[in-house]
């Protein structure tokens, strides 16, 4: 989603493209019965596995030897103890653990020790049904309302390689292989370098990394996963809403990279990128209810060699309140600068545009409860103002998600997104969506899913994609080990 | 038969080497030792624990969800882990203990606060409960394991499961199955559902699997579970408890005697 997944969702393109006249409509029913069948089989292969705990980075769980929810209320949301263990390098809070725990001489490493330190995670949905409206498709009719649904097989595999190097040093590497966005590679790599000046004082990370991981509201730590918008190869012009927390999102239409590339509205971007190449620093010098945050980074799709003119620059502060009665809750708001890290198409050629982000979230957790969202608002500077007659350069996103088990092994999860668009004025349309997805864990590494979302906004008519997304289901399956 | 001997006179050697070792990087009580604990506690254990250590932590809930267990409330709870009998509060060397080896599955080992920093903390965990002031925790006497075990121990052991009716919570191959674990009818003080240990996974044991924790935790028990201490039905034949002990490690496929 981040700097490599603008060329990236082009391949995608492709795919949807050709899903779009080779899709074949079903009933759902029928759908259905074929997907619980495939989750049968899928699961009852799964289900064998000699797993006790392991979720989201498993291999802390086998480190450590406990169960995935001492550091997740429910993975990959993380709870106060996970969050604290993520900002120590991943050592225990308070410690420096990572001069000891697991440390082993090479000769005497086995393919236990290696699992300490590795993990994987495969997910996807296994069903995908659309209702929409159809938008001047060649060759059909305009306006009319259809489902279309397909069956494929979980199709998002990460490997997770995390840990402690040595004292307050630590790495973390993904690497991720999405079928649906064709993209195969390293998705962020980084080195930590913990407690520098002394405790908690300076944490600083380096490489290609998430900005907002500490974050309130974390980008990839939301319970609904990402959906890709369908978009016209040959116009760019989106189709079919993307279904993303709309707060991270990019948010302008016609925004362009500094290779030109359209950089797709609901693309998590700038601070709330999946990664960008860079480097921060963050700690909690006065102690554990104010946490600063500041980084550097190469900008917006942009890659080694960086050909902006300039970094892109952001901070952030996050204030935590409540450490008792199972209750926690932040406060945080952030600011990021960015440095000729898009461009605006001015009738006769891409300009360079200043695109900042500034945002504010809340996180309260309660018991069974997690709560959390975010506001965001964008804004286009030091564009040339003949680039800025058909554009709007001011663009917000809201986002509001609620966890909830509601059983021990079942969880609810309600999202709100809305999206106030800017960009190209003859593109852009605001959107608003709800969904809801139901969790059920099998055992602690292997759940399935059934989620629904809902475009609260399609009684408004207009032939968009932001209106013509009806609603949409998804099944799927999410196994880590 | 001079290497088994050996072999335990190492392991006493060891052990008392550095339970010494430990004791004498023990700070002494008092106001500063307490401050410093309480340091500690503020950033590694309030998460779970609490701040003010009733078990409250903003991380607690999610350990067990709608089961056991919850995080110890330090102000006025009973302890699980203990080496002193059932509804007494443990020693310091029991709280050095968990902190030290961690609880598996949920709690993490804290080998990695140096061993100062755990007694210190511990200083402050007593200081939050004025029972530590008013008692004076006395362990039961932890026999060492018979050198000669007899060579029906297993037998001996598996007749012990069958009698005091283990079965009926960790199951007839001790896999934690029981029919009152599977009817979901054991329940903690806390009312919560708890499920029997399966016994034949050592890695899961919270109050250790060495034959000296399996011992210990036969005659203490573990307070606020449904697991009884049996030091009254053992009284007077700890070698017949030994026995139960070489049978509950045969489960996981550990030899036994």
């Amino acid at each position: 989603m981040g700097r490599h997944r603008v060329p990236v969702r082009r391949n995608r393109v492709a795919i949807e493209r050709e899903k779009d006249t080779d899709l074949r409509t079903h009933s759902i029913g029928a759908t259905i019965v074929q997907t619980v069948a495939g989750l049968f089989v899928v699961i009852s292969g799964t289900y064998d596995m000699s797993v006790q705990t392991a979720e989201a980075i498993p291999a802390f769980a086998r480190k450590y030897a406990l169960n995935c929810t001492t550091c997740h209320t429910a993975p990959p949301q993380l709870n106060t103890f996970g969050e604290r263990f993520l900002e120590n390098g991943y050592q225990l809070p308070g410690t420096e653990d990572g001069g000891i725990t697991g440390k082993k001489n090479l000769g005497d490493l086995s393919l236990d020790d290696f699992a300490h330190y590795t993990g994987v995670r495969l997910r996807g949905n296994v069903l995908r049904a659309h209702n929409f409206k159809q938008q001047n498709p060649p060759g059909a009719e305009s306006g009319t309302v259809q489902n279309k649904s397909e069956l494929g097989f979980p199709e998002v595999f990460s490997l997770f390689t995390a840990g402690t190097l040595s004292k307050d040093m630590g790495v973390f590497a993904e690497m991720e292989s999405n079928l649906e966005e064709g993209a195969t590679g390293i998705e962020r790599a980084f080195i930590t370098f913990n407690n520098v000046g002394g405790e908690n004082i300076a944490n600083i990370r380096i490489g290609k990394l998430d900005p907002s991981a500490v974050f309130s509201f974390s980008t990839l730590r939301q319970q609904l996963e990402f959906i890709g918008e369908s978009t016209n190869s040959s116009t760019d012009a989106v189709q079919r809403a993307g279904l993303f927390p709309l707060a991270t999102a990019a948010k302008f239409y016609g925004l362009r990279d500094r290779s030109g590339a359209v950089i797709s509205p609901y693309a998590p971007s700038l601070y709330n990128a999946v990664a960008e190449t860079g480097v921060e620093v963050r700690g909690r010098p006065f102690g554990d209810w104010f946490m600063y945050q500041v980084g550097v980074l190469n900008g917006s799709n942009e890659g080694f060699g960086d050909s902006n003119k300039g970094k892109d620059f952001y901070g952030a502060i996050r204030l935590d309140y409540a450490r008792s009665a199972n209750f926690s809750a932040s406060l945080s708001g952030f600011a990021y600068l960015g440095n000729s890290n898009a461009t605006v198409f001015d009738g006769t050629r891409n300009v360079d545009a200043n695109w900042n982000r500034y945002g504010a979230a809340a996180h309260l957790r309660y018991k069974m409860l997690d709560l959390h969202g975010m506001y965001t608002l964008d804004r286009i500077t030091h564009a040339p103002t003949a680039a800025l007659s058909n554009f709007d350069t001011t663009a917000s996103g809201v986002t509001v998600a609620l966890d909830a088990y509601v059983t021990n092994r079942t969880l609810l999860s309600l999202r709100y997104d809305n999206m106030d668009a800017g960009g190209d004025l003859t593109q852009r349309t605001s959107q608003t969506f709800a969904g809801m997805q139901i969790k059920h864990y099998l055992r602690s590494n292997v759940a399935v899913y059934a989620r629904h979302d809902l475009n609260l906004r399609r009684a408004e008519e207009g032939n968009a994609a932001a209106r013509n997304l009806r609603h949409a289901v998804f099944v799927g399956i999410d196994i880590s080990y | 038969m001079h290497r088994r001997v050996l072999r335990y006179l190492a392991i006493l050697m060891v052990t008392g080497f550095c339970a010494t070792t430990a004791q004498a990087l023990r700070p002494k009580d008092g106001r500063d030792t307490i401050t410093e604990g309480h340091r500690i506690y503020d950033r590694a254990c309030v998460w779970c624990h609490g701040t003010e250590g009733k078990g409250d932590g903003p991380s607690g809930w999610s350990i067990g969800r709608y089961a056991a267990p919850r995080p110890r409330d330090f102000t006025a709870e009973s302890y699980k882990l203990r080496s002193t009998p059932s509804g007494e509060l443990p020693t310091d060397q029991d709280l050095f203990r968990t902190i030290t080896q961690g609880i598996p599955g949920f709690m993490p080992s804290y080998r990695s606060l140096n061993e100062q920093e755990r007694w210190q903390v511990i200083a402050y965990l007593k200081s939050l409960n004025p029972a530590f002031e008013q008692e004076q925790p006395t362990p039961i006497v932890l026999p060492s394991p018979p050198l000669f075990p007899s060579g029906n121990g297993i037998t001996n052991g598996r007749a012990l499961y069958a009698k005091y009716e283990c079965r009926t919570c960790h199951g007839d191959n001790g896999a934690g199955d029981g029919p009152e674990s599977k009817a979901g009818h054991l329940r903690d003080a806390h009312n919560l559902p708890i499920t029997a240990t399966d016994l034949t996974d050592p890695s899961s044991f919270k109050n250790g699997a060495t034959p000296h924790d399996l011992y210990r935790s036969i005659m203490t028990g573990l307070d606020g579970t449904p697991m009884p201490a049996y030091a009254d039905q053992f009284a007077g034949q700890e070698e017949a408890a030994w026995d139960l002990v070489w049978y509950l490690q045969s489960l996981s496929g550990q030899p036994g005697r």
